[in-house]
C-alpha cells in the first residue's frame, strides 16, 4: 500500500492503494477523487468531491491483487481544472455528455446489471455529443466469491450509494490540454468467419455466420468457445471493440456488453500468457500523462493477472469499461495531452 | 495542414462514404466512423458531424488532416 507521498502518480496525482485514514484525510481536505474498493471501505469515508464504485479487483505497479475492506484504490484529479460530481438516471443518460466541460472528460461509474447498465451500454455511442465530449470509466462490481453480492457506486457529495445511477466525475482540462481517450486490447479477431447480427442487445439467439443465419449456440459449441475465454471482436472502424460471453445457455447467449448489427465480429484468437501480451502492446501505448486506467476482470481472471505486473498501468479492474461506449476485455485509459 | 473551411468538398466527401478511407488510430475517430457508417442522418447531418468533431480535435489528428487533401 502506498503511503500519502503522492507515489505511483503521474504529474503528481496520486493513483494507488491507500489506508482509509489516509483516503478520508485526502477528501476532507477537498482533493477531488474516483475511489474502487470493497461496499464496507466506501461506506465509511466521509462526504466530499467524490465519486466511487465497488469492486475488489486492483492492477497495481506491483501487480494483480484482491483487496480487503482496510484499503481503497484512489485516483486524485487534483491541479487539472474544475471537477464537479453529478448522478443520473435511466432516462438522462445522454446528459452525461452533455453536462462535461468543453474541454476535458467525464468519468463514469455505473451498476454492473443495472437499468442503467444496459441502456448505457445500447445507447451511448450514439449521444449527439458522444466523440465531442468523451466518456471514460467502469462498471462497478462485486467479490465473485461472495454470493449474493451487489455492485454498489457513490455520490460523495451526498454521501449516498446507488444500485441504479451513474455516478460521473465531470473533468476540466486546462487551456491547451486535451483528453486522450485509448485502449489496449490484446485480442485480435481469429479470422476464421465474419458474424454479424440481427438485433442490439445483451442478449442473442441467432448470428449470420458468413451470411448463413444459425443458432448462436450452435456455432459457439460447435467451435468449443463455451468457456467465454476468448470474447467477440467487432470491428468499429478500425477499432476492435470486444463483447464478451457471460452463458451459453440451451437457446440463447447472454454477453456481457450488446453487439450491433452492421458491425462485423469474429471470435478473437487465443492469447497464450495475457501479461505478456499487455506487456508487448505497451510499447506502441503510450502512458505519458495517465490520469485513470481500468481493466478487465475477464483478463485478470483468465490471464492469472493476480500477482502478476502488465506494465504502468494501475487501476481498478471492473466488470466493464467505458471508452466513449461500454467494451469488454479492455484496458482503457484516458491521458492529458 | 490546415483544416479546410466548412464549405469545402471533403466534408461532403467523408460524408459520403470516404471517412473509412482514412488511416486512423485514433478511438474516437474510429468510433465516429462506425457511427456515420450506420446513421440514417442525412449527408449534410453527416457532414456537420465530421467538421465539429475535426474542429474539436483537429491537434491530435495531423494524420488524418493530412490524408484529407488525398481524398
Amino acid at each position: 500500500m502506498k503511503s500519502l507521498n503522492l507515489a505511483g502518480s503521474d504529474h503528481g496525482r496520486l493513483n494507488a492503494l491507500l489506508g482509509l485514514d489516509d483516503a478520508a484525510a485526502l477528501i476532507r481536505a477537498g482533493a477531488p477523487l474516483a475511489i474502487a474498493g470493497r461496499a464496507e471501505a466506501l461506506d465509511t469515508l466521509p462526504k466530499g468531491n467524490w465519486i466511487g464504485g465497488t469492486t475488489p479487483y486492483f492492477l497495481t505497479e506491483d501487480g494483480g491483487e484482491v483487496i480487503g475492506a482496510d484499503k481503497v484504490f484512489v485516483s486524485d484529479f487534483s491541479g487539472l481544472g474544475a471537477v464537479r460530481v453529478a448522478t443520473y438516471d435511466e432516462h438522462h443518460l445522454d446528459k452525461i455528455t452533455e453536462d462535461a466541460p468543453e474541454n476535458g472528460f467525464a468519468l463514469a461509474i455505473i451498476p454492473f446489471q443495472s437499468v442503467v447498465h444496459e441502456r448505457f451500454a445500447r445507447e451511448s455511442g450514439s449521444y449527439p455529443l458522444a466523440f465531442l465530449k468523451p466518456t471514460v470509466g467502469w462498471i462497478a462490481g462485486f467479490d465473485l466469491g461472495e454470493a449474493g453480492a451487489c455492485a454498489y457506486v457513490y455520490d460523495g457529495q451526498h454521501a449516498t450509494r446507488h444500485t441504479n445511477r451513474a455516478v460521473v466525475l465531470h473533468v476540466e482540462l486546462p487551456e491547451g490540454v486535451m483528453p486522450g481517450v485509448e485502449i489496449v486490447n490484446i485480442f485480435e479477431a481469429d479470422g476464421v468467419d465474419v458474424l454479424r447480427f440481427e438485433e442490439t442487445g445483451f442478449a442473442q439467439t441467432h448470428v449470420l455466420v458468413n451470411g448463413e443465419r444459425r443458432p448462436f449456440v450452435d456455432y459457439i459449441r460447435e467451435r468449443g468457445l463455451e468457456g467465454g475465454q476468448l470474447p467477440l471482436v467487432g470491428d468499429f472502424g478500425g477499432a476492435r471493440i470486444n463483447a464478451s460471453l457471460r452463458e451459453v445457455g440451451d437457446g440463447s447467449v447472454q454477453l456481457y456488453a450488446p453487439v450491433f448489427p452492421g458491425v462485423d465480429y469474429a471470435f478473437a484468437a487465443p492469447v497464450a500468457d495475457y501479461a505478456a501480451a499487455f506487456h508487448a502492446a505497451f510499447v506502441d501505448h503510450s502512458h505519458d500523462g495517465a490520469v485513470f486506467s481500468c481493466n478487465c476482470i475477464l483478463n485478470f481472471l483468465f490471464g492469472g493477472l493476480e500477482g502478476k505486473s502488465i506494465g504502468g498501468a494501475a487501476g481498478p479492474v471492473t466488470f466493464g469499461e467505458i471508452a466513449y461506449s461500454l467494451v469488454n476485455q479492455t484496458l482503457v485509459q484516458v491521458r492529458a495531452l | 495542414m490546415s483544416l479546410p473551411p466548412k464549405t469545402a468538398p471533403v466534408w461532403q466527401k467523408l460524408a459520403n462514404g470516404g471517412l473509412k478511407l482514412l488511416r486512423s488510430s485514433n478511438l474516437g475517430m474510429q468510433m465516429l466512423t462506425q457511427r456515420i457508417e450506420m446513421s440514417k442522418l442525412s449527408p449534410a447531418q453527416k457532414s456537420d458531424e465530421i467538421y465539429a468533431f475535426f474542429v474539436k480535435w483537429e491537434k491530435g489528428l495531423s494524420n488524418e488532416v493530412a490524408q484529407l487533401g488525398r481524398l
